[in-house]
């Protein structure tokens, strides 16, 4: 009966349905739209950031300024202050640990590389770092990280080097510059010291390193005379990208605004976190580029949420006047239905029947029609589409119904509280 | 044994109108009851206070041992799908629903729907081969006649009927009044308004209303002995 009913009454006015249903499937594009667009923003900005590799650079608080000419430090060895490799297990403690998607220390050392027997040397820069090396965590566990996770586009001729072993990569400039190839062997001097490492691989980055040797952190250590020692670190985290929020000075926050801004993985607080573990160091972000990049896409996802809302209210509005209407018309069915012994909640719930139809249908559509405007939008802005997520399907329909019963809360409870008497005596 | 109903010192204002004014009779089980009297005089109201459609403003009316004068919503609602069975002057069918689907409202809304019941009803009124029509595909009698059905289909206490007559012709007048004298006979309790002295002279008694107040109570069979 109770589908009888409600599927009778669906039929009916058509037109009315139709424009509640159309209002419905408006309101849920927008909202579709907006939610895939904005899911996607967080994504694909996170994946920009980690495909530009480390964001964040760990400098010793107390260093010189650096003399750096075309990304090359020229500062003598001895200058400048060093930080301990030892303490770098820590940042996997922050409490943005999982955040930090890889970090690589870096020493450079100005050396002389003579390629296998050849008498004559070149002045070169030997980058020690890490490829692929084991870090333990203070809690007992084991990291693994290297440029292999800051850097991981960086392309290699041959292999990279394994930590601990006498090898070396070759920058792809340099390599031609000396003819060098993958089992090389050349001779790496720093003064007093010297170590006679195999070219294992050739790399290009399209970056400084394609000027210099890459050798094991520990090598370069040995060279420079600073074992155990780094200059620099590149971190690569997830972060989230800056907003109003992000921009304020902690200093000046309530305790539950620190809180959050604490809890949130900005670089500020990311930054923080990392100064707390590692004493003595400055953090910095770099790839300013993108952060401001990140800080517009936001802006024009709180734009798309206030429309959004908007579009949302404008659906409930018109299905709260249209559902009046038909109350209105229906009004001596419902007398008589109460006159018949009908609850209040029998008589609610086959105008809430109705409007949840109505939100169904206006919510699939409303998803099909927002999959499309998502598209076109992030074509727009990313210039790629965003990745469909099934998961909104459901959201949306369930949003779709709260409008559709929220818009018609008025009239439908005046339906179902409706007094029987007045409606019968008259017409 | 006490009476069905007991109406008692029954008052109803609209704002300054006294719909009603201190009327009290009472009505015993299987009774015919006539209510009649001028336009105004406070028919349609006794009647919605008598179904639970409406609240008294002042007065008792207790109907089956129960004050309805004092029952909540809730029970209100159960009041009126139990006890009462209604018949209205405009007929009331929802348009949309067949005959049969029409006196099943009234199982659905009382408990549960039993189409071979509701059928049975509508053969009990003559309209066995109109099951599957819609009210635009009946006369005006024939609707009449749905309307009864779904009012008994509930087994109520108390029939209630406004002006049951009062849209139809001849005809149909006579087709209806002979429905609720066979009602009568099989025991129902039935309380009808009614212009119709045909009506009113087949009733157990008449209650006649003025201006709110009980003019006279008459009582037909004593007068024909
Ligand atoms: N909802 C209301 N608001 C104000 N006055 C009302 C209302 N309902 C009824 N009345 C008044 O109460 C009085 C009695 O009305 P009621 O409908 O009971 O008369 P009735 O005897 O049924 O008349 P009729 O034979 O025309 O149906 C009338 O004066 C009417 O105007
Ligand atoms: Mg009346």
């Amino acid at each position: 009966m109770f589908l009888r009913i409600v599927s009778d009454s669906f039929t009916r006015k058509p037109r009315r349905k139709i424009l509640t249903a159309a209002a419905l499937a408006l309101g849920m594009a927008v909202a579709t739209a907006t939610l895939e667009v904005s899911l996607d923003v967080g994504d694909r900005l996170a994946r920009e950031f980690r495909s530009l590799g480390a964001n964040l650079l760990v400098t010793p608080a107390s260093d010189t300024l650096p003399l750096e000419i075309g990304g090359v430090d020229y500062r003598p060895v001895d200058a400048g202050a060093y930080l301990p490799e030892s303490d770098l297990g820590k940042l996997k403690t922050i409490f943005w640990r999982n955040n930090i998607v890889g970090f690589a220390p870096l020493l450079d050392v100005p050396v002389n590389v003579a390629a296998g027997n050849a008498a004559k040397s070149s002045r070169e820069q030997l980058i020690g770092t890490w490829y692929s090396h084991t870090v333990t965590i203070p809690d007992g566990s084991r990291f693994v990280t290297g440029v292999s996770a800051t850097d991981p586009w960086w392309r290699v001729e041959g292999r990279w080097f394994s930590d601990g072993a006498e090898e070396a990569v070759a920058g792809a400039g340099l390599a031609q510059r000396l003819g060098l190839r993958a089992g090389s062997s050349v001779k790496i001097g720093a003064g007093e010291r010297a170590r006679t490492v195999t070219i294992t691989g050739i790399v290009s980055t399209g970056g400084r390193e394609d000027n210099a040797v890459l050798a094991p952190l520990e090598i370069a250590q040995d060279l420079a005379g600073r074992p155990g020692q780094y200059r620099r670190l590149l971190v690569s985290a997830l972060t989230k990208p800056a907003d109003s929020f992000s921009q304020r000075d902690p200093a000046t926050m309530t305790p539950v605004e620190y809180d959050r801004w604490y809890c949130s993985p900005y670089i500020s607080s990311i930054s923080l976190q990392m100064r707390q573990q590692l004493p003595g160091v400055d953090v910095r972000a770099i790839r300013q580029v993108a952060e401001g990049e990140g800080r517009i896409l936001t802006r024009v996802g709180g734009l798309m949420w206030l429309v959004t809302i908007a579009a949302l209210f404008a659906a409930a509005l018109a299905v709260g006047a249209t559902s009046a209407t038909t109350v209105l018309e229906r009004r001596s069915e419902i007398g008589l239905m109460k006159a018949l012994g009908a609850s209040h909640r029998a008589v609610g719930a086959f105008f809430a029947a109705e409007q949840l139809l109505l939100a169904f249908v206006g919510g699939v559509l409303g998803y099909a029609i927002g999959v499309v405007l998502a598209r076109v939008l992030g074509i727009g802005i990313f210039g790629i589409a965003p990745t469909l997520r099934w998961i909104l399907f459901p959201v949306v329909l369930a949003l779709a119904a709260i409008v559709a019963l929220l818009g018609s809360l008025a009239p439908l409870a005046r339906a179902s509280h409706a007094d029987p008497a007045p409606v019968l005596r008259g017409e | 044994m006490a009476s069905l109903v007991q109406v008692e010192n029954l008052e109803k204002r609209f704002g300054e109108v006294r719909a009603l004014d201190r009327v009290s009779f009472a009505i015993d089980a299987g009774e015919w009851i006539a209510i009649m009297g001028p336009s105004g005089s406070g028919k349609t109201s006794l009647i919605n206070i008598l179904g639970g459609l409406d609240q008294p403003t002042g007065g008792r009316v207790v109907v089956d041992g129960q004050d309805i004068s004092r029952l909540g919503e809730r029970d209100l609602t159960r009041y009126r799908s139990e006890k009462i069975g209604f018949v209205f002057q405009q007929f009331h069918l929802v348009p949309y629903l067949t005959a049969v689907e029409n006196v099943m409202l009234a199982q659905y809304f009382h408990s549960i729907t039993d189409e071979k019941e509701a059928a049975e009803a509508l053969k009990r009124v003559g309209l066995g081969d109109r099951l599957d029509h819609v009210p635009a595909q009946l006369s005006g009698g024939e609707q009449q006649r749905v309307a009864i059905a779904r009012a008994l289909i509930n087994h109520p206490k108390l029939i209630l009927a406004d002006e049951p007559t009062g849209n139809l012709d001849e005809a149909n007048e006579a087709v209806i009044l002979e429905l609720l004298r066979e009602l009568h006979a099989s025991g129902h309790t039935i309380l009808v308004v009614t212009h119709s002295p045909a009506i009113g002279n087949l009733a157990d008694r008449r209650v006649e209303l003025e201006h709110g107040r009980l003019a006279r109570i008459h009582v037909p069979s004593i007068a024909k002995d």
